[in-house]
């Protein structure tokens, strides 16, 4: 049983997407047991990798290896790191939540479910796959479910439905007509960036691929044996570094992605926010930084202004947003900044921070959005200015959105707070600059989401919005509370996770710090 | 030399199943025109029984390991050329269950239309294995024949009228380059024989440079690449939607399995030479056809376009002109087969039951069918490149091949492509899921209809999750024609 957990925690999702396909849409009911069931499996199971990861053993556990083609030197090899272990274990816990968290929709639900499952396990496929090949097939098949997801349940956004028609003509894309603030027009600027940014990478994976000379896309086989020539380094680090990036969203790359959210069902911003986006920082962490030591140490200096760039401002975007979901997705594009710097310093206490951040930056966002998407349920706007008070009419709501915006600066008590601190003390030797200026961004979350809660949740309210109720007893409570109880659990406790990421980062840190000493010291920064 | 005609039981057996096929395609001729009351999908039905018997025969061939030449090395039989033949009947039994419902529209002669599929797969698969210049201008003009008159097969429609005659008069325009260029090439070396070219790998004169092109030009027509392409939105659009199906992938297949022959095994050792013309030819292809396909309001129109640039893609494994490179343009095939053949029967359900090809018309298809809207999202995505569907490996494939070969700037125009072919994938398939219907009526689906789709998707499907059985297939193959590289 434990010899195939990785592959429980993979199939679960797809073994639900097959059983789905035989439900009728009739059985409501069914589909959702169905769908919590595909969630549960994973999060159990992620929650046992956690406890039983061997950190002082560290290195790649649980692995799983078959031979998938020999020819084309492809295995199906899947392991886990202490990088990959919180990720996964985010992942099932956004796609459990976000079962619950979409119980409500009516249109083709069973067709809901099942993408939203393929799009879980694909994110969670990218994270358990020690073969490049692997990594890619499930980072391309990550994608295309966020087409379909946004296209049909998503919703327009930035009032496009109450633009004149004359507007929306005048803002016809391209030859069909893409309306430029329709779900349509986000889903496919979604699809085509990240498709895009995946192919760069995919580039950069094949030569890596045709130089090595192993004619294999094993992961580990590379790092020990692959002799990819020395001058390629720099520029395949560079093709996957952009490639990658494009999702994580690096500032300039990240215009798809507030778009996208906003366009988004709740449950998909969650996991597009909680995990898509780390698909990024994490391929850059297992291909670049694994492979290319040497071309990251000169490299990721770039990434730590580019960071600022993100923080500041995606932070600044983010507060003069009305639509909640852009605020949200604003500050999600600004925290992935903060990753950013954590793996540009270099150092095991950063980088831990990093992937620590990661974590706890999932399971924030996933409240925040699990919310604004509980109350354009409610109310069907997201209009900040048009909204306020609501704290009265669903005080629990409003409970957990203090929770979660506590959670997203940073309160200590939260894991957040843990991660955040773990970045910006070891970064203050490496970019004491970068870290002041992600000081302040923390105030700048504070400034943005503090003026987002006393738009929504206080003030006096529209009596319009009468009508509004608070969470359901369990359906709409229960996943809010399992994100608020993980995301302070952890921040009471985080030691197993801090073993466990540090038996992943260290050995990465080593090989980093070592190509360091055998290459000329000073890069292009 | 004089002519000394001996054949040993062992050619015959080699020649097996061209002979069945002609057995088989007589049978039909004759059981239609003696019994002009018969049921027209018995023919179908029959027609696909004895294929499916030639397939099989074939499938034991290639695990055999059956090959040799026959008269004099002009007709070649190996495993390359079994696949080809294999993959030939494939299609055509997918083609010929496709195209009952769709016969029905047709007032007469809906018995020929099955002698004529058969004589253009025995054309074909006669394609597949030649070795000489004679036995390929002979083979290419047969096959083609029997395509005149199925592109023009609705008497009572001009745009299929049309299409026969355009497809007839750039036929014949192409059959002539051909024929000069063999012509040429016969004169400089006083040979015909492929294998004989391979031997004589000397110095290229100005006529045999000129010979190779024309010949190039020819079957470029025939794959339908770019520059060489006019011919293919226009057929596409105005033949019987079976017929386009068909003419879509097995000519196709059959002409690589020359283009093959000529450039891997004939002139592969002054690949240098001709690399370049093969990566232009297949960069032009891949993003003119996916840029035109953008603006296409037909769906025909659009599968035509999207098939220009795959085979763009087919290309970029012949510019690989290695062993990989071989395998890669076989699987590739296989994966294009699927997801090809699925799309264009969903074109015929649909078209069966609105008499429309329109863009627009497909709006909200996915209310009023579920199935052929997920079937379309599976091909469109497919051939789109997007894991865990075929087309994905495919590409993977012949990237991977062209890579090794240092081919990088073919591969990064490949992987743009791949983006820019995804927009009008999306599209479509925007309309399918997203956009409402403008009329309810449920679109029914006929059990020929339903095999075939559950057919394609299926393969789409393993071929995509575990092409293992295939891929060693494809490597098998190529494994004689490997050496001759």
């Amino acid at each position: 049983m434990t010899d195939h957990i990785l592959s429980i925690i993979l199939f679960a999702p797809f073994v639900g997407v097959v059983l789905l396909l035989f439900i009728p849409n009739e059985k409501p009911l069914l589909v959702r047991t169905v769908a919590v069931i595909a969630g549960l499996v994973p999060t159990l199971a992620s929650f046992y990798l956690l406890y039983h990861y061997d950190s002082a053993a560290g290195g790649y556990q649980f692995t799983e290896q078959y031979v998938w083609s020999k020819d084309l030197g492809i295995s199906f090899f899947l392991g886990v790191d202490g990088i990959s272990i919180p990720l996964v274990l985010a992942s099932s816990i956004l796609l459990f939540t976000g079962v619950f968290i979409s119980w409500h929709i009516e249109d083709r639900a069973k067709e809901f479910y099942a993408f939203l499952l393929i799009l879980a396990a694909a994110t969670i496929g990218v994270y358990v796959s020690l073969d490049l090949f692997f990594l890619y097939f499930f980072y391309e098949m990550s994608v295309l479910p966020m087409y379909v997801l946004l296209g049909i349940w998503g919703s327009h956004t930035k009032g496009y439905l109450e633009m004149a028609d004359k507007q929306k003509r005048d803002s016809v894309g391209f030859i069909f007509n893409f309306g430029s603030n329709s779900k349509e027009y986000a889903a496919m600027k979604l699809t085509l960036f990240l498709s895009a940014g995946a192919v760069v990478a995919l580039i950069a994976i094949l030569i890596i691929y045709a130089t090595s000379g192993l004619h294999t896309f094993n992961i580990v086989e590379l790092q020990a044996h692959g002799h990819v020539p020395k001058h390629l380094h720099d520029i395949l680090f560079l093709l996957i570094f952009f490639g990658f990036a494009s999702i994580a969203p690096i500032w300039p790359l990240h215009s798809w992605s507030p778009v996208g959210h906003a366009a988004a069902p709740a449950a998909v911003s969650m996991l597009h926010a909680g995990v898509l986006m780390k698909l990024g920082h994490f391929s850059i962490i297992r291909v670049g930084y694994t492979l290319f030591p040497e071309a990251t140490r000169e490299w990721m200096p770039l990434a730590a202004i580019l960071c600022i760039f993100s923080i500041v401002y995606g932070g600044l975007v983010a507060y003069f947003q009305r639509d909640t979901k852009y605020v949200i997705g604003y500050s999600s594009s600004s925290h992935m900044g903060y990753v950013f710097l954590g793996m540009a310093s270099l150092n095991v206490i950063s980088m831990t921070g990093a992937v620590l951040y990661m974590f706890a930056h999932a399971l924030a966002t996933g409240m925040l959005f699990a919310i604004a998407g509980y109350v354009y349920d409610q109310t069907h706007t997201r209009d900040i200015p048009s909204l306020g008070g609501l704290s009265a009419k669903m005080p629990f709501i409003a409970g957990i959105f203090i929770v979660a915006v506590a959670a997203s600066f940073g309160l200590p008590l939260t894991v957040n707070f843990i991660g955040e601190l773990m970045i910006l003390v070891g970064s203050w030797n490496i970019y004491p600059v970068q870290t002041i200026i992600a000081v302040l961004g923390i105030g700048l979350t504070l400034a943005y989401l503090f003026r987002m809660m006393r738009g929504v949740f206080y003030g006096p309210m529209d009596p319009h919005y009468a009508h509004v109720h608070d969470a359901s007893p369990f359906v709409d409570r229960l996943p809010l509370l399992v994100m608020a109880a993980t995301s302070i659990y952890f921040g009471l406790f985080p030691s197993q996770f801090i073993h466990v990421i540090q038996a992943g980062v260290t050995p990465l840190i080593a090989a980093i710090e070592g190509a360091q000493q055998l290459s000329q010291i000073g890069g292009p920064f | 030399m004089p002519f000394t005609f001996t054949m040993t039981p062992a050619d015959v057996e080699l020649l097996m199943p061209e002979i069945l096929m002609t057995g088989l395609l007589s049978v039909i001729l004759f059981l239609d025109f003696l019994f002009p009351r018969i049921e027209k999908t018995t023919l179908a039905w029959l027609s696909i029984a004895g294929m499916g018997g030639i397939f099989v025969l074939l499938a034991d061939y290639f695990i055999e390991d059956r090959h040799g030449t026959l008269f004099r090395e002009m007709y070649i039989v190996d495993p390359m050329a079994i696949f080809f033949k294999a993959f030939i009947l494939g299609t055509t039994i997918l083609v010929f269950l496709a195209s009952m419902d769709y016969l029905k529209k047709v007032p007469v002669f809906r018995g020929e239309y099955y002698f004529l599929g058969l004589l253009a797969a025995l054309g074909m698969m006669l394609m597949a294995s030649v070795n000489d210049l004679l036995s390929m201008f002979i083979t290419l003009e047969f096959s083609t024949f029997s395509f005149y008159i199925l592109v023009a097969y609705l008497r009572d429609d001009a745009q299929s009228n049309e299409a026969g005659l355009k497809y007839f008069i750039l036929g014949v325009f192409a059959a002539g380059l051909l024929a000069f260029g063999i012509s040429l090439l016969y004169g400089e070396t006083g040979s015909i024989l492929f294998t004989d070219f391979a031997k004589m790998h000397a110095h290229l004169t100005p006529g045999l440079i000129i010979g190779f092109l024309l010949i190039f030009v020819a079957l470029g027509f025939k794959v339908g690449a770019v520059p060489f392409h006019a011919w293919v939105p226009d057929i596409y659009q105005g033949a019987p939607t079976p017929v386009t199906a068909f003419l879509s992938i097995a000519p196709k297949a059959a002409t690589f399995a020359i283009l093959l022959r000529i450039f891997m095994a004939t002139v592969g050792d002054i690949k240098g030479d001709w690399v370049w013309l093969v990566v232009g030819i297949s960069a032009i292809s891949m993003t003119y056809g996916n840029i035109v396909a953008i603006a296409q309001k037909n769906i025909k129109r659009l599968l035509a376009y999207s098939g220009i640039a795959q085979i763009g893609n087919v290309l970029i494994g012949l510019a690989a002109a290695s062993k990989m490179g071989g395998d890669s343009v076989l699987f590739y095939f296989l994966t294009y087969l699927f997801a090809n053949v699925g799309a264009f029967a969903v074109v015929i359900i649909f078209s069966n039951l609105t008499n429309s090809d329109a863009l627009e018309d497909y709006d909200g298809l996915s209310r009023r069918s579920p199935l052929l809207a997920f079937a379309l999202l599976i091909f469109f995505l497919s051939l789109a490149g997007v894991p865990p569907l075929a087309g994905f490996i495919g590409k993977l494939y012949v990237f991977a091949a062209a890579m090794n070969e240092g081919l990088v700037a073919l591969v990064v125009i490949g992987g743009i492509n791949i983006v820019i072919s995804m927009y009008y994938y999306l599209v479509v398939i925007k309309r399918v899921y997203i956009n409402m219907p403008k009329e309810n009526t449920p679109i029914p689906v006929s059990f020929p209809m339903r095999l075939v789709l559950f057919t394609t998707v299926g393969g789409v499907l393993f071929l995509g999750i575990y092409p293992k059985a295939f891929i060693e297939i494809s490597v098998a193959a190529t494994n004689l024609f490997g050496r001759m590289i």
